[in-house]
């Protein structure tokens, strides 16, 4: 499988932990899996190179998962964007939604929870 | 200062002592100025009445006396024309004619009869024949009777006269003082000169030649005749007990000389003098005497007179007394009735009195006794006093404020007790609304807590959770990590359930209420459950009133708070039993009441108030959150929620939603 091949995916969230663990979960052969501290830094690695799949925690210092998510749409990218949160509530569901974003998984999640979502993502066409 | 005080305890007696002894006061002091007056009037009528008798008497002793002088002088004047006696005169002859002189002085009872010459000697003595020659013409008489006048008078004749006349005479004068206690002082201590009723005449012939004089006299000194016959004329020899009532005295100065007034030992008081005190006013200064005296032993109502002589020189005085006694003893007597009749009087006015002021007292004792029995507190009580006067209308005035008073009484009671109850229920429901106040309190702080702290809990728990997984799914079958790392997985899980049980309390997302039936949630929350239910041996019985109105609510949220009912009303009948739920209209018909009746364990008291508290659990697997959820949707509905319970009979939980919302819009959305 080629690099080319592989699945852009970008992991941010402010804890490196969780950023590890999702990459973890994550990782195979199919995978091509960045992380990134913050929503600035994604927004800057998502310049470099177009994911595919975006995992973003929604609450973060600096700029947020939803704001990040507002940027991403503003500069149009394809990327499909899963909002993950420790502090999930209705309102933030819905305007996660609104905004764009493919789905919205509560923390903490199984790896085959993940897994799934992340896959119908990749398989999901607009 | 005792005055005082007599006057204080007069205060403080009964009023009908108090009208009784002011009556008696007053009859006493009117019967006693009465019975003064009475006696003064009456001693004065009597005294002087009596005194106006003694002044009658003494006018007819005078008469008496008066009647004895004259007819010494008619048997003096009348003895003249006696031939005997002129022939004696004319001749000068005397002898043998003593016995004839002396038969003229023996038939009329005198004490001297003589004869003198022209010249006033003495010629001849009917008691003394022997002594004659002497010159009588000094006499005042004998020398009115020298010039051819008849005379008449009281004398006081000297001893020597007297002795000339016959010793005996001069010893019937004579008197040794007897010492009497209020008699004026005098030298002499003895009278030996007598005091005569006497009267001289001339002896004239047929040619009217004066022949001589011939005078004659009765001596007074120890001579009762005259004395007695006052007594007998006057008073009739009436006697008081066996006295005298009437006397009569002559006092040859101030000695009596005759009388009839008995000394102690019963004889003739003569000898012993008068007082003073009339001694001064009759004898000195001439004047009339009418009062009572203490004459020798006894009281007498008296007057004394002086009796002069014929140059008009007081020489003595005449004397009459009543016994006093009989007057005292009359005035005694008619006073004494007159005491009787008044004590009888005041007797009859006092039991009058009596009577009356018991009269007029008694119902101010009802009334006493009323206000006695009111003021413990028996309002029911009533004077019962028929009358007009002040007293009646006392008592009706007393009645109608003792029915006012009941009636203030009653309301008071009444108004006290209304109050007590709204007191109560204040109290009731400050104690529900604190208890309420408390309950949301904690749950809004635990909210914002606990928002935090599942924010933060969750991320670990994501790499915890994630890492564990990735583990097991490495791990060969047999690997003795295996189960270890299943627990670890499992217990992660749970941690992220207790979190999320929390986010979903902190959350208290808005309620979207929409128009719903009660029945048909509960029913979908029975659905729900059933099947678990009947694994565990309990049957749920449902009594739904079907025509409850549809209310606005929230479906989910009421189907959690359901369902959370039913799970807990399951779990607390572990060995089977059965669940009642009833729904129905509230009493006021204002709300609907859900009830979860469960004949589980029950709930231990001290449990009761602390069920609704987050993280209460009895149960070994519970979040404890369960209920504080449950109580939070409720709460935010504008319901109520609470428990009945009975240990080993089982529990009853209660909703009840008002039919109309009222919630306070707790929109505690995002914290």
């Amino acid at each position: 499988m080629t690099n080319a091949a592989k699945s852009k995916i970008l992991v941010v969230d402010d804890e490196i932990t969780v950023c590890k663990s999702i990459r973890q979960a994550l990782v195979c052969d199919a995978y091509d899996i960045d992380t990134a501290l913050s929503g600035e830094e994604a927004l800057k690695k998502e310049d470099e190179k177009k994911f595919d799949v975006i995992i973003a925690d929604l609450m973060m210092p600096g700029l947020s998962g939803l704001d990040l998510l507002k940027s991403l749409k503003a500069k149009n990218s394809s990327a499909k964007v899963i909002m993950i949160t420790g502090y999930p509530t209705m309102k933030t569901t819905v305007q996660s939604i609104q905004v764009g974003a493919f789905d919205y998984l509560p923390k903490p999640f199984l790896p085959s929870q993940l897994r799934s979502l992340v896959a119908r993502a990749l398989t999901h066409t607009d | 200062m005792l005055t005082r005080k007599l006057f204080h305890r007069f205060h403080d007696l009964p009023i009908r002592r108090k009208m009784i002894l002011s009556f008696l006061a007053v009859i006493s002091f009117g019967g006693i100025i009465t019975l003064f007056i009475g006696m003064r009037i009456e001693h004065r009528t009597i005294f002087s009445l009596a005194q106006a008798k003694v002044r009658h008497d003494l006018a007819s002793a005078w008469m008496v006396y008066n009647e004895k002088l004259i007819s010494i002088r008619d048997i003096i004047h009348l003895s003249t024309a006696r031939e005997f006696i002129l022939d004696t005169l004319r001749t000068g002859n005397a002898a043998d004619r003593a016995k004839k002189l002396e038969d003229i002085r023996r038939e009329f009872d005198l004490d001297i009869l003589t004869m003198t010459d022209v010249r006033g000697r003495v010629v001849l003595r009917a008691r003394r024949p022997d002594v004659s020659g002497d010159d009588q013409s000094g006499d005042p008489l004998v020398r009115r009777a020298l010039l051819k006048e008849t005379a008449a008078a009281t004398q006081i004749v000297s001893r020597a006269e007297l002795l000339k006349e016959g010793p005996d005479l001069a010893d019937r004068a004579y008197f040794t003082f007897i010492p009497t206690a209020m008699a004026a002082e005098r030298s002499e201590d003895h009278e030996e000169n007598g005091m005569m009723l006497k009267a001289a005449s001339p002896v004239e012939d047929e040619s009217g030649t004066l022949l001589g004089v011939l005078y004659g006299g009765v001596l007074f000194n120890r001579n009762y005749d005259l004395v007695d016959r006052v007594k007998d004329i006057v008073y009739k020899g009436e006697k008081y007990k066996d006295k005298d009532i009437g006397t009569a005295t002559i006092f040859q100065s101030d000695l009596r000389i005759s009388t009839n007034v008995l000394n102690d030992q019963g004889r003739r008081a003569v000898g012993t003098r008068v007082s003073r005190e009339v001694n001064d006013a009759v004898l000195r200064n001439g004047r009339h005497w009418v009062d009572r005296a203490f004459v020798v032993n006894e009281w007498y109502i008296t007057a004394y007179e002086p009796i002069k002589d014929i140059d008009g020189r007081i020489v003595g005085m005449l004397y009459v007394g009543m016994l006093e006694k009989p007057y005292v003893d009359l005035r005694n007597r008619v006073m004494g009735t007159f005491a009787v009749l008044a004590g009888l009087c005041t007797f009859f006015l006092l039991t009058l009195l009596a009577f009356i002021a018991a009269n007029i007292t008694r119902p101010l004792g009802v009334m006493v006794e009323a206000t006695d029995k009111i003021a413990k507190g028996d309002l029911d009580h009533r004077v019962d006093i028929d009358r007009r006067d002040e007293i009646g209308q006392l008592a009706g005035s007393f009645n109608r404020m003792t029915e006012d008073l009941k009636r203030a009484n009653e309301g008071l009671t009444q108004w006290g007790r209304v109050l007590e109850k709204r007191v109560e229920e204040r109290a009731r429901e400050l104690q529900t609304m604190q208890a309420a106040l408390i309950q949301s309190e904690k749950l809004a702080s635990l909210g914002k807590m606990a928002a935090g702290v599942a924010h933060e809990i969750n991320n670990p728990l994501t790499s915890i959770l994630i890492q564990t997984h990735l583990l097991l799914e490495t791990c060969e079958p047999g690997n003795p990590s295996l189960e270890n790392l299943t627990l670890i997985a499992d217990e992660t899980s749970r941690c992220a359930e207790i979190v999320k049980g929390l986010l979903e309390f902190a959350r208290m997302t808005p309620a979207q209420p929409t128009k719903a039936d009660v029945n048909d949630i509960v029913e979908r929350s029975i659905q729900l459950l059933e099947k678990q239910a009947s694994v565990r041996n309990i049957k749920i019985v449902k009594a739904l009133d079907l025509s409850l109105p549809s209310i606005d609510l929230d479906k989910n949220k009421m189907q959690q708070v359901f369902s959370n009912l039913i799970i807990n009303a399951c779990d607390a009948m572990a060995g089977g039993g059965t669940l009642t739920i009833t729904s129905r209209l509230g009493p006021d018909r204002r709300q609907i009441e859900i009830l979860f009746a469960d004949t589980g364990m029950g709930i231990p008291e001290e449990n009761i108030h602390k069920l609704f508290d987050p993280f209460f659990t009895t149960k070994s697997a519970g979040t404890g959150l369960g209920l504080a959820v449950s109580y939070g949707i409720i709460q935010q509905r504008g319901g109520k929620i609470g428990v009945r319970s009975e240990v080993g009979q089982g529990s009853v939980f209660i909703v009840i939603l008002p039919l109309d919302q009222q919630s306070e819009e707790t929109s505690q959305e995002e914290v």
